[in-house]
């Protein structure tokens, strides 16, 4: 199995030498053509709204929300970004790029197992922002000091575990639902032999469920996992908070770790070989079912672990952080390859320095729209993402 | 009795026509063509842009509405110029991503000016013209068991507009199903290679059948705007995967799923609400709790249905909504 | 007949034809490393039955999807009537009037077999969408359309199934109904992969006699397959690759006597070419066949 992974490296390897003749040349005049086309639009549309900008701004803070039956569930709040570029001698261009990679360190926690389960079993899993949401929701619900309780039961009571008990119970319950959606949903649907487009279809009825059953249990506003309030430091151009120091070091420590299992480990390479052709693997011995449940359980714990970790860094967190996740997610994973999970690392870190330094140009509420339209033109120039294979045709 | 009458009420709503009129296009898309669009609510999205912007200005009806089509054409075939060579799942993630994408610069607050942000279109700054047109009184109508107002916002003249709209593209849907561009798209979404063995230019036909689904998108984001007002933060994700609940409740590539679904879900939704607020206990389910409560139904919903009876209410058994 | 056009034929790789209907030029296409086509020269006879062999991997169905344009090789130039098909599309090719079918049947399901016939045809102005709308404009033309389907559904005994799904029928019918889907636009030339794979014997008979009722009613003929004794049957020449090369070519009586073809035959088992292996999805497709 280290072939394979060697071959992995030497198509980077031809990539990089051939990077022109790869890339079809008429797909870059396709991706510019649609880039040029929407900029313009942007720019053409924006051009209007900035004039008249400073007229209308004070009614935007009247919220005429003029709801209906069909009002959507998704909340209108702007995001709440913590301002951590105001210290003195605080560099914003250093600062929004550190800020970015500590984003996409915890966007990666998240997508690589996205990846993960895509490449052992093809499905595009909707319902994976909830998974985020659910580790987030779970630590809260351990360790708030606010009374809790559990949807149809009319008992509150206060839990108030200690934070890291109380994330390392969620971790588990998480990983937990992992075990339970597999076992007694995918696994079914695969000896089926349902299709993947019916087996997406049906992750985003569980994508609906679970976020509505979270918003229903959690409540729809804006929870703090933690009400300590982070010290910063300074350190040369860039700010860190304490807090975010552990969360990088607990996610680069656990990336290695699932590194490690996958390069290194007799699992972690049967986890690749089921990866590039599950018949073969299955042929050759490995239990390829066991595989994806283990694959299920490590995705939908890394998830919640990223889901814990971003409410730690965004100090605060809701019912829907996941869902609003999702995207990104999608966009690192493409942009690393479909189902590579080392590209779904290098596509997250991407992305999340992207989100954050494109606030330097636009306005923070155009920072997710940024990374998906990154999302789009990467689909263009190269669909196979930046360390996936060309596909092979017939 | 109320909850009867609730029942009644929304069967003919004309959001209920809307999403019918929505679902009538990720038909053409995924019914007949085997297209995975998740992005249908930023067509709809476009379509309410379109029309309402323009008439704000002081255009025209027929201007705003050819904004409308306009709007949802370009943006179909920018979406599918790339994708649609790529395989199905890429065409879902790109739909999927740049609806959210309108949806995010529709309430930026660099566009303020032009889409009103997360505020979204006041109604009364677009309705205008279209109820100047209303036949009927103005003031509430009762016919049969019906009280609606006669021309404003939820008024008998939106839903007649509304469900004439439905008629029309259901004849649309059934003329183009039956005819050889409809068996052509059948075999596209039955397989593509074989599509083009035969001699078929299985991208254009992608391609229109593309932009026609979501330019029907964007007349039901027109009629939804009509019934309440352009509000982005209504046409999320929930918005597109609803229509696909409706849709396939009622049966994908049949004539009249969408209708059925459409009607058939809404009236669910509100008979949910209606019996769990008469049966379960305050203390138990509060009122805020029950719209996320039905909303998890629908997702169970959906989910079961796929599974179970992917062939809808009305869908042939034989002919299943996906590969055998 | 036809052993007459081949008289003067050498018996070599890349014999030229007195007329040949397709020729291909030094087309090659690798994957990463590996090499799959690498073809220096290629005639097909124009009114023949030519099979193509070879052991797994020689790189038979690669070249097929070349020629139809189903896949696109690094270098070479093919020409299909004086025409060059080079980066043209597979619709385009079909229009040509080269229509092949494939290993792994895409008889479309959903569809009623009738619905699957009329598809193949070709002309029809109702496949505009603008057109669509009106029937009148396109009525006369599925009359016509329907009323050939009914006589290939009735010669390839699949007429009391014409309003069944596609999906419904047995993987022997399938082939046959692919056979006749690709008849319906009157092609010059069929292109058929693997014909026989996965179909009952008792079918087989069947399907071989329409093979050469084809060539009878002048239509050129090109086939994979892996059964030798079919082969001799019904084919005029045959040509025979190996490891992406051609390396034989003859009437079918003597080029099993070649020594590369028996080489490239023994040899096969020890470097078969893993990617050629049928996916999951595909072992699942031809289980359920």
């Amino acid at each position: 199995m280290t072939e394979t992974w060697r071959a992995y490296g030497d198509d980077i390897l031809t990539w990089r030498g051939s990077l022109t003749k790869r890339i079809d040349r008429r797909a870059i005049m396709r991706a510019l053509i649609v880039f040029a086309v929407a900029a313009l639009a942007v720019t053409l549309v924006s051009s209007v709204g900035t004039s008249a900008f400073a007229e209308t701004s004070d009614t935007a803070t009247i919220a005429a929300s003029s709801s209906t039956v069909h009002a959507d569930v998704e909340t209108t709040d702007a995001e709440i970004t913590v301002d951590e570029s105001s210290g003195p001698g605080t560099n914003r261009v250093a600062q929004n790029v550190f800020n970015g990679l500590v984003f996409g360190l915890l966007l990666a926690l998240a997508s690589v197992g996205l990846s993960l389960i895509y490449g052992t079993t093809g499905l595009s899993n909707f319902a994976h922002g909830e998974q985020v949401s659910l580790g987030a929701m779970l630590a809260y619900f351990f360790a708030t000091q606010q009374p809790v309780s559990i949807p149809l039961t009319p008992w509150e009571f206060v839990i108030g575990w200690p934070l890291w008990l109380a994330s390392i119970a969620a971790i588990i319950v998480a990983g937990g639902t992992g075990w339970l959606q597999d076992r007694f949903l995918w696994s079914k649907l695969r000896k089926r032999n349902v299709k993947i487009v019916q087996q997406m279809i049906v992750s985003i009825g569980l994508s609906l469920a679970m976020l509505n059953l979270l918003q229903w249990w959690i409540g729809p506003d804006r929870v703090r996992v933690s009400i300590a309030i982070e010290e910063r430091h300074q350190f040369g151009p860039i700010q860190l908070g304490s807090t975010t120091a552990m969360s990088i070091g607990i996610s680069i420590a656990v990336l290695l770790g699932v590194g490690y299992f996958l390069l290194r480990t007799r699992l972690g390479r049967a986890t690749r070989a089921v990866s590039d052709n599950p018949s073969l693997a299955s042929a050759s011995g490995i239990k390829v079912d066991g595989i994806i449940r283990l694959v299920w359980v490590m995705a939908t714990s890394l998830a919640a672990l990223g889901g814990i970790l971003m409410a730690f860094y965004d100090s605060g967190t809701k019912f829907d952080v996941g869902a609003r996740l999702l995207l990104l997610m999608f966009a690192a994973v493409t942009l690393g390859g479909l189902g590579q999970p080392f590209g779904a690392l290098v596509g997250s870190l991407v992305i999340g320095v992207v989100v954050e330094t494109s606030t330097l140009w636009l306005g923070p509420d155009l920072k997710y729209a940024t990374a998906l339209g990154i999302l789009i033109i990467v689909l263009l120039v190269r669909p196979q993402g930046i360390l996936g294979r060309a596909e092979r045709v017939g | 009795m109320d909850l009867i009458y609730d029942l009644l009420r929304e069967a003919i709503a004309p959001t209920t026509a809307a999403f019918a009129l929505a679902a009538i296009g990720l038909n053409f898309h995924f019914g007949l063509t085997g297209l995975l669009n998740m992005g249908q609510a930023g067509f709809m999205l476009l379509g309410m842009y379109g029309y309402a912007i323009v008439v704000r200005e002081g255009g025209p009806i027929w201007l705003g509405i050819l904004a409308a089509i306009a709007a949802a054409a370009v943006f179909g075939l920018l979406l599918g110029w790339p994708t649609l060579k790529l395989r199905g799942d890429y065409l879902a993630i790109v739909t999927i991503a740049a609806a959210e994408m309108i949806r995010y610069l529709g309430r930026s607050q660099n566009l303020n000016a032009l889409t009103g942000a997360s505020t979204g279109i006041r109604g009364s700054d677009f309705k205008g013209s279209f109820e100047m047109l209303s036949p009927f009184p103005d003031e509430q109508v009762t016919i049969w068991v019906w009280t609606f107002h006669g021309t404003r916002s939820t008024s008998w003249w939106l839903l007649l507009v509304g469900w004439a709209l439905v008629a029309l593209f259901l004849l649309m849907f059934w003329r183009l199903s039956k005819s050889p561009w409809g068996r052509v798209l059948k075999g596209i979404r039955e397989d593509e290679d074989a599509v083009r063995s035969l001699g078929k230019n299985v991208y254009s036909y992608k391609m229109q059948a593309l932009v026609i689904g979501g330019v029907i998108g964007a007349i039901a984001g027109i009629v939804w705007a009509l019934g309440a007002s352009v509000q982005p933060d209504s046409m999320g994700r929930p918005t597109t995967f609803w229509i696909w609940t409706l849709l396939l409740l009622g049966g994908a590539a049949t004539v009249f799923g969408p209708v059925l679904g459409s009607i058939l879900f809404w009236c669910s939704l509100v008979l949910v609400k209606g019996l769990a607020s008469l049966l379960i206990p305050e203390s138990v389910l509060s009122t805020q709790e029950l719209e996320p409560f039905s909303l998890m139904l629908v997702g169970i919903a959906l989910m079961c249905l796929v599974i179970f009876r992917p062939q809808g209410v009305l869908g042939d058994k034989k002919e299943l909504a996906f590969n055998d | 007949m036809t052993d007459d056009m081949f008289a003067d034929v050498k018996h070599e790789p890349g014999a030229s034809k007195p007329d040949p209907i397709v020729v291909a030029d030094k087309v090659h296409r690798h994957f990463g490393g590996l090499t799959a086509v690498d073809v220096e020269h290629f005639e097909v006879q124009r009114g023949a039955i030519t099979a193509l062999i070879g052991p797994n991997g020689a790189g038979k169905s690669t070249f097929f999807n070349l020629l139809t344009g189903f896949d696109k090789p690094q270098t070479g130039d093919w020409l299909f009537n004086g025409h060059s098909l080079k980066g043209v599309s597979p619709a385009k090719v079909a229009r040509a009037g080269k229509v092949r079918t494939f290993q792994l049947t895409k008889a479309l399901s959903r569809m009623t077999v009738l619905e699957n016939m009329r598809l193949g045809a070709s002309d029809q102005k109702g496949e505009n969408f603008f057109y669509a709308f009106a029937k009148p404009l396109w009525a006369d033309r599925e009359e016509e359309i329907t009323a050939r389907a009914h006589v290939l559904l009735k010669r390839f005994k699949l007429y009391e199934k014409k309003d069944d799904y596609a999906g419904s029928l047995s993987g022997g019918q399938r082939k046959l109904l692919e056979m006749a889907r690709a008849l319906m636009s009157e092609p010059e030339m069929v292109m058929l992969d693997e014909p026989m794979a996965g179909v009952n014997p008792a079918l087989t008979e069947s399907l071989l006699d329409h093979i050469v009722e084809l060539k009878q009613e002048g239509v050129t003929v090109l086939f994979v397959e892996h059964d030798m004794h079919m082969v001799r049957r019904i084919s005029d020449w045959v040509v025979v690759m190996a490891e992406g090369k051609i390396i034989a070519e003859g009437p079918p009586s003597t080029v099993m006597q070649n020594e590369q073809v028996q080489a490239a035959y023994l040899g096969s088992h020890h470097d078969e070419d893993l990617s050629e292996l049928p996916s999951a999805d595909e072992l699942h497709e031809e289980a359920s066949e």
